[in-house]
C-alpha cells in the first residue's frame, strides 16, 4: 500500500471512531453515515466499533442512579402505552429512526441554488443549523479539471456519484478523500459521467493556479 | 403491573438460566438461547412479552452503566441521570425491533445512550442510525448461527482490547470515555495528529484481525 493510500485509512478509521463515540458534527456524520451506507468494508467496521462501546458500557463501573428512577422511568412507560393505543404511528417501528438519506439535502440540478463557479463546475452550499463548518455539494462535468487550490483547513469529500483523480489518488461512489490543511490539489473528474460530490471544509479555499490567483483577487 | 411485588421473583429469575430459557419466546431453539446472554434474553423478552420484570432487571443492570460512562464523557450529573433514564425508556420502546442475531443487548443499548446523548446535546430531532439499518448488517447469515458468532465477537473484541499495546488502547479509551475526536486527543495529549491517526488505525487493525479469524461455525 502507498503512503497516500495507507493515510486515506488512518483518516478514514479516525473518522468511524469519531462516529462511534458521537464526536463528530452534524455535517460530518452525515458523511459518515452516507459513506456507511455505501461501503461495506466501513460498516463492518461501524459495527465493530458500537459492539466494542458495548462491552466498555458493560465494563463501566455502574453509578446508582437517584431514588425512584425506575419508577419514573416505568411511569414514563405506562403514559406512553396509553398515548401509543392512541397513535398507531407508534407501531411503525422503523419511522424516524433510520439515518436521514443524504439525498434529502441535494438539491435538483437546475435548482437555483447551484451556482456556476467554473467550466462544468457548479456548487451548492448545504445549510445546517449553527456555524459547523462549510459544507457543499459540488457538480463536476465529465472530464473537467477543478482549477488547483489549497484549503486553509482539512477537507472531507465525500463520493456520491461518478469519480475523480487528483494528486492523491482515484475516488468513486462511496470513498472518503481528506485533504489535509495546506495541501494543493487539482482534482479531475472522470470521463464517463458527471461527478456530484458532497465536502465539508472548516476553513477558506484558496486558489492556487495561475488563474487561481486571479480568481481570488475576484472573489475576494 | 406493580413492579414493586415481583422484585422478589425477579432476583429468583435472573440467577436461574434454565428458567431463563424456558418459555422466552425468542424463536430459537434452546441451543441458540444459550449462545446469547442473559440480558440478550430480556431485551428479546421486553421486545416479545412487553414484560417489565425484564425490563426492571435490565434498567437495574444498565441504567447505573450508562449513567457510569456518561459521567466519564464530562456529562453534568443531573443530565446524566435524565439522559439515562430516557435511554431506558428508549429501549423500551425500541425493544421489538432488536434482533439477538445482529447485536447483543449491551451494543444495542450503547448505540440508544449514544443516540440519546447527541440529541439532548445537539437539541434537535434528526433521526438517528440503529443497528437494524442494513447498512450497519451487511451480511444475511442464518439467525442461529449469527447469534453465535455474534457472541464470539463480542469477547473477542474484549480480548483484543485487554492485548492491545498501552498507546493504542489509550487512543481507544479516551475517544469512548473522554468523548474525545481524534484531532482533540492530539490537541490535548501533545502527540502529534498523524501519530493519533496511526495508532487509530493500528488499534483498529488488531481488533478486526480478531475478528477475521475463521473459526467455529461461521463463514464469511
Amino acid at each position: 500500500m502507498n503512503e497516500q493510500a495507507s493515510f486515506n485509512m488512518q483518516v478514514l478509521d479516525a473518522l468511524l471512531l469519531d462516529y462511534a463515540t458521537g464526536a463528530l458534527s452534524l455535517p460530518l456524520e452525515v458523511l459518515v453515515e452516507t459513506h456507511l451506507a455505501m461501503n461495506e468494508d466501513s460498516a463492518k467496521t461501524m459495527n465493530m466499533l458500537m459492539k466494542l462501546g458495548g462491552v466498555l458500557l458493560e465494563d463501566s463501573e455502574p453509578v446508582s442512579l437517584s431514588e425512584g428512577a425506575l419508577e419514573n422511568v416505568l411511569k414514563a412507560i405506562e403514559d406512553d402505552e396509553e398515548s401509543a393505543a392512541l397513535d398507531t404511528r407508534r407501531l411503525d417501528t422503523n419511522s424516524g429512526f433510520l439515518p436521514r438519506p443524504i439525498s434529502d439535502y441535494i438539491p435538483n440540478a437546475d435548482h437555483a441554488s447551484w451556482r456556476r463557479i467554473g467550466l462544468g463546475l457548479f456548487e451548492c452550499d448545504v445549510v445546517f443549523d449553527g456555524d459547523q463548518g462549510r459544507a457543499k455539494f459540488y457538480r463536476i462535468a465529465p472530464g473537467t479539471a477543478v482549477p488547483s487550490h489549497t484549503h486553509s483547513g482539512t477537507e472531507v469529500t465525500l463520493v456520491l456519484e461518478g469519480g475523480f483523480t487528483d494528486e492523491t489518488g482515484s475516488y468513486g461512489p462511496g470513498d472518503i478523500a481528506v485533504q489535509e490543511e495546506g495541501c494543493e490539489h487539482k482534482p479531475v473528474a472522470d470521463n464517463d459521467g458527471e461527478c456530484l460530490v458532497f465536502a465539508i471544509n472548516q476553513g477558506d479555499i484558496r486558489l492556487t493556479g495561475p488563474i487561481g490567483r486571479v480568481l481570488n483577487l475576484l472573489v475576494n | 403491573m406493580d413492579i414493586k411485588n415481583e422484585n422478589f421473583d425477579f432476583e429468583l429469575v435472573t440467577d436461574d438460566p434454565v428458567s431463563l430459557t424456558r418459555d422466552m419466546g425468542t424463536g430459537c431453539d434452546n441451543d441458540n438461547a444459550k449462545s446469547m446472554s442473559k440480558w440478550d434474553i430480556m431485551l428479546v423478552r421486553v421486545g416479545r412479552e412487553r414484560d417489565k420484570v425484564a425490563f426492571a432487571a435490565l434498567f437495574d443492570y444498565f441504567a447505573p452503566r450508562i449513567k457510569s460512562f456518561l459521567l466519564r464523557l464530562g456529562t453534568d450529573m443531573s443530565l446524566c441521570e435524565e439522559i439515562a433514564q430516557e435511554a431506558m425508556i428508549m429501549v423500551w420502546r425500541r425493544a421489538e425491533t432488536y434482533n439477538p442475531a445482529q447485536s447483543g443487548a449491551s451494543t444495542w443499548i450503547f448505540t440508544i445512550a449514544r443516540n440519546k446523548r447527541i440529541d439532548r446535546l445537539r437539541r434537535e430531532n434528526r433521526p438517528l442510525p440503529d443497528l437494524s439499518d442494513p447498512a450497519f448488517a451487511p451480511e444475511a447469515v442464518e439467525t442461529g448461527e449469527k447469534a453465535i458468532f455474534r457472541q464470539q465477537e463480542e469477547e473477542k473484541i474484549r480480548h483484543a482490547l485487554k492485548n492491545l499495546p498501552d498507546e493504542q488502547a489509550k487512543m481507544i479509551f479516551s475517544a469512548y470515555y473522554e468523548e474525545k475526536s481524534h484531532r482533540e486527543i492530539a490537541d490535548e495529549s501533545g502527540v502529534p495528529l498523524g501519530t493519533v491517526k496511526s495508532r487509530i488505525r493500528l488499534a483498529l487493525n488488531r481488533l478486526r484481525a480478531h475478528l477475521d479469524e475463521p473459526e467455529g461455525i461461521w463463514k464469511p
